[in-house]
């Protein structure tokens, strides 16, 4: 790097400190941000620890793009890396960022390139157009209701023909996302009525009429192939698939899995190292097509019967990143895929190819969070009293929770995503894996009290029991 | 006690000569007291030994003085003059100039609108011994003689709607309309109606009236005068004053007052002077056909002669335009002529005021085109004259063209086409009757339907889809757009909004706020470009130039600047433009141009885009993108717009087009209490706001204050002034949706 970077961290928690972690490692300096309900967190007091007073600003919210870029001026960074969540998906944060009158590096793929891939539509006809298999159903908002009946109706047929026993179709208001506006239908003489609905909540939620129908895959795992690209955009790698199939009930993961699928122990009904083969080349396609200039993620799901379709790109690196690099070498050494992406970002070139990257073992990631799996997951609020785990050469945890004792507690912050840490376990084989992972979550003391006085709840036995399902179709 | 009760006299008319005067001719005023004052010493002392003579002498003194000063009047007295307490007012006149009447809007305060005044009245003439009853509806405001719930002669929008529905009941019954005009101006209350609205609604009804009008005009107060004065014939007292605001308004104008400050006495007399607000100048612009003459120093109800006088020529009025489209054409000059006569006493004479359907409407027509002719002279246009003979051509062919293509081509193939689906949908019931016991043999029997290749293959690869619409930027964005800075919204404090960065806000969100949706102003060429079809917009009457008709001291200069700003030659944009390949013609008011506000030029260029919409059959939409009322330099040549654009508005409309009106920013004043609050399509861009008079002219006025959203599009809303408000970025498929819909039957696609 010719030039000194100063990164400024447009987010908090783990991902802050591992982005800061990462900085330290390449030699860039940093500037790190958070807000009064946040002092306490780890982050903070790393970024206190390795850049001092002078590299921490507190703003009053993560949302605010003029705080965060007054505090970038102010600090003379040159350069955002936007984490996940916040605004890393936010093509117009990233234009802002990059076409102010003083620019900054964006740490992500280009503006054009977060807008072109953050429309779901816009996506699916992108793989569409490259003979890439995706859900079938419409590929545009349709908004007709004749036409609507038509596509509903050959759904059904189709699902019939391809041996579906109970038919579903779903229909979603295509401006709306998040899960607003959708609903299955499991009977075409409902139809009319269930996508006139949709259409008004459309109309009055979006002002847009325009309804998505797609068949409704039930039986499925949930795959991502990483992704890492430079700045030129013409030779994008990527570093394996993941599985995270094991949900909470709200759909948000809990575990995941890297490769994919593991046909070396379990038996699959369909060839799953040509599937895993098919969706990695095909994502690698469509990256080669848009022009993909950073880390990103396509999210794929796989049928019982071995049939892929995409879902969608997530563009900027995910919190299960750690999973793809515990078993990806590159010329047999170790990566970082966060300082593998500061470092592309900042536009220095890939420097190694496919053939470089290998891929050994099985990893796994658990993510550690404060909530009640029994009610529906809701998030458990309170102070951490104690937070211990031993140390082993397999196992790499993040957190952002500072060391604990009952003297000195950590409240979880309501106002953010409950996640307390994300453990990531190595194993040479899948067995190996699962008794490492039983083994640590045995060892793990993660203790507390809310304001009743009644003991932390947490997600252990839920991931314990998401242990023997790993990589399986259940 | 004679001589005491003409001491009294004496006083009163002292006073009355002080009030007028003010502080000026003080020496003749000073004269005349003193004389008063010796006789009145030398009378109680019993000193004077003849004071008849001596009060007689005194008497021819005071006529004398009045006589000397009223040959000094300046514009300014005369305001003062009708404004005086002592003027006379309508009950005034009605006591004394008809017959009879009877008070039917109501009785003094109990009415809903004091300040306006509705009564039957009658006239009796005699020809010979035979005697005539002839009813007049009169209608006027009611100043009084001081009284506090009059409001100054100010209606109300209730009083103007009450006005309304009696011109529908004259209309009905088929009487003449006497309006007597004696109003500073309209009251700016929003309410249900809102001023803007019902005089709107009243000028609206007016261009359009079957019966005949006169309008007698002694105080013309801008809105609230134009609310009942759009007539056949229009009279003035010779010290009224017809104006498109007041003295001191315009003062606060042009003085750049701020709200609670006062104008020197100086610049009220100079900017009464140069508003040209006097019964002579306005008789010489064109918009009053005579002048009643009053005694010196403005008439008083004691002045007996002279309700007389009002009574010949309201009278003559009325017969003039009774006999004016009456009957036989060849002979009505003839019949106007021996009116002429000035000696002939009208009560003696008679002539029926009751007209047949063809004269009701011949009188609407002459009225309306007499209308759209005035103020023609008051503005520039730069064509050439080759230009205008074209322009005249084209006119007469698209009038032919249309005659033939849309009244004759159309209809018929119409109803051709309409036949022949009759038959094409009685043979497919037939058809499908014989072959009903067929496609149940092949349900019963037939195969069942399969998914083939063909459905699979749409379900999973692309599809077709034509996105250049929704994927394209804006056409045209502002420079605003290129400045990297944050813009906080005005609603932050209420909804929390972040600040938006201007790249943003200007550009793809087209100046609406993304958390509350508040819209920022844009310039007039947003909506221009963005919602007109690229490449169809063709500009007509380009060279038509605001002029300033009353050199009004530096307006030539503001004239020019506003020129060079905005690269216009006036307020007023008219085009011809496609909505989504819908033929329209456009009329764009823009803001940054002088404020919007109108005045001839801007007048002359609607009245012909109205015109031309009528002629080609295309849907009119006038795009308010702001103004600020009438152009107060261009004083009565300004006020005149209100009648006259309704007046080709109303054509428009009846003649079967769609009239559609957009207001954008603020819109306030004239324009939106004649032409543009006359449609019966108005919507409104959200954030915009609407109304009679802005909250600091309110306040000015009759010192009140407002709430903060009194004129803001959602009230105009409620009060049924707009009928919709719609978001910025909609504006394009609203106008698509809104031409398909909404409109008359006489729109070349229809």
């Amino acid at each position: 790097m010719e030039k000194k970077h100063k990164v400024l961290i447009a987010n908090r928690g783990e991902i802050a400190v591992r982005i800061m972690q990462a900085c330290r490692r390449l030699g860039l300096d940093f500037v790190a941000v958070y807000t009064a309900g946040d002092a306490s967190s780890g982050h903070v007091r790393l970024a206190r620890e390795l850049g001092g007073e002078r590299a921490l600003y507190r703003i009053s919210s993560y949302h605010d793009a003029n705080e965060l870029l007054s505090v970038a001026d102010a600090a003379e960074a040159t350069a955002v890396h936007p984490g996940y969540g916040f605004f890393a998906e936010d093509f117009r944060f990233a234009r802002r960022v990059t076409e102010r009158d003083r620019r900054l590096v964006f740490i992500g793929p280009s503006w054009r390139v977060i807008r072109e891939l953050g429309d779901k539509i816009n996506t699916k006809r992108l793989a569409r157009s490259l003979g890439v298999p995706t859900v079938p159903g419409s590929d545009r908002p349709i908004y007709d209701e004749l036409e609507a009946e038509k596509v509903a109706r050959s759904l059904f047929d189709f699902q019939l023909q391809q041996g579906v026993t109970q038919p579903l179709v779903l229909v979603k208001a295509s401006a709306g996302g998040g899960g607003m506006g959708i609903e299955e239908v499991y009977d075409i003489d409902v139809f009319r009525s269930v996508y006139r609905r949709i259409r008004n909540y459309a109309m009055r939620q979006f002002k847009d009429e325009g309804v998505l129908i797609e068949q409704r895959i039930r039986d499925f795992n949930h795959l991502e192939v990483q992704i890492v690209s430079d700045r030129t955009g013409k030779r994008p790698v990527h570093f394996g698939t993941r599985n995270c199939s094991i949900q909470s009930t709200g759909l948000q993961k809990r575990l995941e899995v890297a490769p994919g699928f593991d046909p070396s122990s379990i038996e699959y009904g369909f060839d799953a190292a040509a599937l895993l083969e098919s969706i990695t080349s095909h994502s690698l396609a469509m990256a080669r097509k848009v022009g993909y200039d950073n880390v990103g993620t396509w999210e794929w799901i796989v049928t019982r019967e071995g049939h892929p379709f995409l879902m969608e790109v997530n563009t900027r690196i995910q919190v299960e990143n750690g999973v793809s690099a515990s078993i990806a070498r590159v010329r047999g050494e170790q990566v970082d895929l966060i300082a593998e992406q500061l470092r592309v970002g900042l536009g220095q070139p890939l420097g190694y190819g496919q053939e470089d990257i290998s891929f050994e073992g099985v990893g796994v990631e658990y993510r550690i969070i404060a909530e009640d799996p029994a009610a529906g997951f809701t998030p458990w609020v309170g102070d951490i009293e104690r937070f211990e785990w031993e140390s082993r050469p397999w196992l790499t945890l993040h957190t952002h929770v500072p060391p604990v004792s009952p003297e000195e507690p950590y409240s979880i912050p309501t106002e953010f995503d409950p996640n307390l840490a994300l453990a990531i376990l190595w194993g040479k084989d899948l067995a190996e894996v699962r008794e490492r992972g039983l083994n640590f979550l045995d060892s793990l003391r993660l203790e507390g009290h809310d304001a009743k006085g009644s003991p932390l709840r947490s997600d252990v036995d839920f991931l314990r029991a998401g242990t023997a399902r790993i990589l399986r179709f259940s | 006690m004679d001589w005491d009760k003409q001491l009294h006299q004496l006083t009163e008319r002292l006073n009355y000569v002080r009030d007028i005067f003010a502080d000026k001719h003080q020496e003749d005023i000073g004269l005349l007291e003193k004389r008063l004052a010796e006789l009145r010493q030398g009378i109680e002392a019993g000193t004077v030994t003849k004071p008849r003579e001596g009060l007689s002498t005194l008497e021819d003194l005071f006529f004398f003085m009045e006589c000397k000063l009223e040959d000094r009047l300046t514009p300014m007295d005369k305001v003062r003059i009708v404004r005086h307490p002592q003027r006379i007012c309508l009950r005034d006149i009605l006591e004394n100039v008809y017959d009879n009447y009877t008070e039917i809007g109501g009785q003094d305060e109990h009415t809903n609108d004091p300040a306006m005044l509705i009564a039957r009245a009658y006239i009796t003439r005699r020809r010979g011994r035979k005697v005539f009853h002839q009813s007049v509806l009169v209608i006027g405001h009611e100043k009084g003689h001081g009284e506090e719930f009059r409001n100054g002669g100010s209606a109300k929008p209730w009083g103007n709607a009450k006005v309304q529905h009696y011109m529908q009941v004259a209309e009905t019954e088929g009487i003449p309309v006497h309006a007597y005009v004696f109003t500073p101006g309209g009251d700016p209350v929003e309410d249900y109606p809102g001023a803007a609205q019902q005089i709107a609604r009243n000028i609206y009804e007016m261009a359009g009236l079957e019966v005949p009008v006169v309008a007698i005009f002694s105080e013309g107060g801008s809105g609230g005068a134009e609310a009942i004065a759009l007539a056949d014939r229009r009279l003035m007292f010779s010290h009224g004053y017809y104006s498109v605001i007041s003295p001191e308004g315009a003062a606060a104008i042009e003085g750049r007052l701020k709200r609670g400050e006062r104008a020197s006495a100086e610049l009220v007399e100079r900017c009464a002077a140069n508003l040209h607000l006097t019964a002579e100048d306005n008789v010489r612009f064109g918009y009053i056909d005579r002048i009643i003459q009053e005694p010196v120093l403005g008439a008083r109800p004691y002045h007996f002669e002279f309700f007389r006088t009002i009574r010949q020529e309201v009278i003559r009025a009325t017969d003039e335009v009774v006999l004016g489209i009456r009957g036989f054409a060849p002979m009505r000059g003839t019949a106007l002529r021996r009116l002429r006569d000035r000696e002939l006493n009208l009560d003696e004479m008679y002539v029926r005021w009751n007209l047949s359907r063809k004269a009701r409407r011949r009188l609407v027509e002459k009225r309306q085109k007499h209308f759209l002719r005035i103020s023609r002279g008051a503005c520039l246009n730069r064509r050439s004259l080759w230009g205008r003979l074209s322009d005249a051509w084209a006119e007469q062919w698209w009038e032919l063209y249309n005659r033939l293509i849309y009244d004759f081509y159309h209809r018929k193939r119409r109803s051709f086409s309409n036949a022949l689906e009759e038959v094409e949908s009685e043979w497919d019931l037939l058809k499908r009757r014989i072959t009903a016991p067929w496609r149940t043999l092949r349900r019963t029997f037939g195969k069942k339907r399969e998914a083939s290749a063909a459905t699979e293959k749409e379900l999973t690869t692309l599809s077709e889809w034509d996105r250049t619409e929704e994927r394209g930027d804006w056409a045209w964005v502002t420079a605003r757009a290129k400045e990297d800075r944050a813009i906080t919204c005005p609603n932050t404090g209420v909804h929390g909004c972040m600040d938006l960065w201007a790249p943003d806000l200007y550009n793809e969100f087209a100046g609406v706020c993304a958390t509350c949706g508040h819209h920022f102003p844009m310039e007039y060429q947003w909506l221009m470009y963005n919602c007109f079809d690229q490449n169809s917009l063709f500009e007509f009457n380009a060279e038509m130039e605001s002029g300033n008709p009353l050199d009004f001291p530096g307006m030539d200069t503001r004239l020019a600047d506003a020129r060079e700003k905005t690269g216009l030659k006036s307020a007023c944009i008219t085009l011809e433009a496609r909505v989504d390949g819908t033929q329209i013609v456009a009329a764009i008011l823009t803001a940054s141009f002088r404020g919007g506000s109108v005045g001839a030029a801007e007048g002359a260029k609607l009245v012909a885009a109205a015109e031309r919409a009528r002629r080609k059959r295309y849907p009119f939409i006038v795009y308010c993108h702001g103004t600020a009322g009438i152009r107060i330099q261009e004083g009565t040549h300004g006020l005149v717009q209100m009648p006259r654009c309704t007046v080709a508005v109303r054509r428009y409309i009846e003649a079967g087009g769609l009239y559609l009106v957009i207001y954008d920013t603020q819109s306030y004043g004239g324009p939106v209490a004649s032409f543009l609050g006359c449609s019966s399509y108005q919507f409104a861009i959200r954030s915009s706001n609407i109304g009679f008079a802005g909250p600091g002219v309110i306040k000015n006025t009759t010192g009140r204050d407002i709430p903060p959203d009194y004129h803001n599009c959602f009230q105009a809303l409620s009060r049924g002034h707009i009928q919709g408000v719609w978001d910025r970025r909609d504006v394009r498929a609203n106008l698509r949706q809104a031409l398909m819909t909404m409109g008359g039957r006489n729109l070349y696609y229809r």
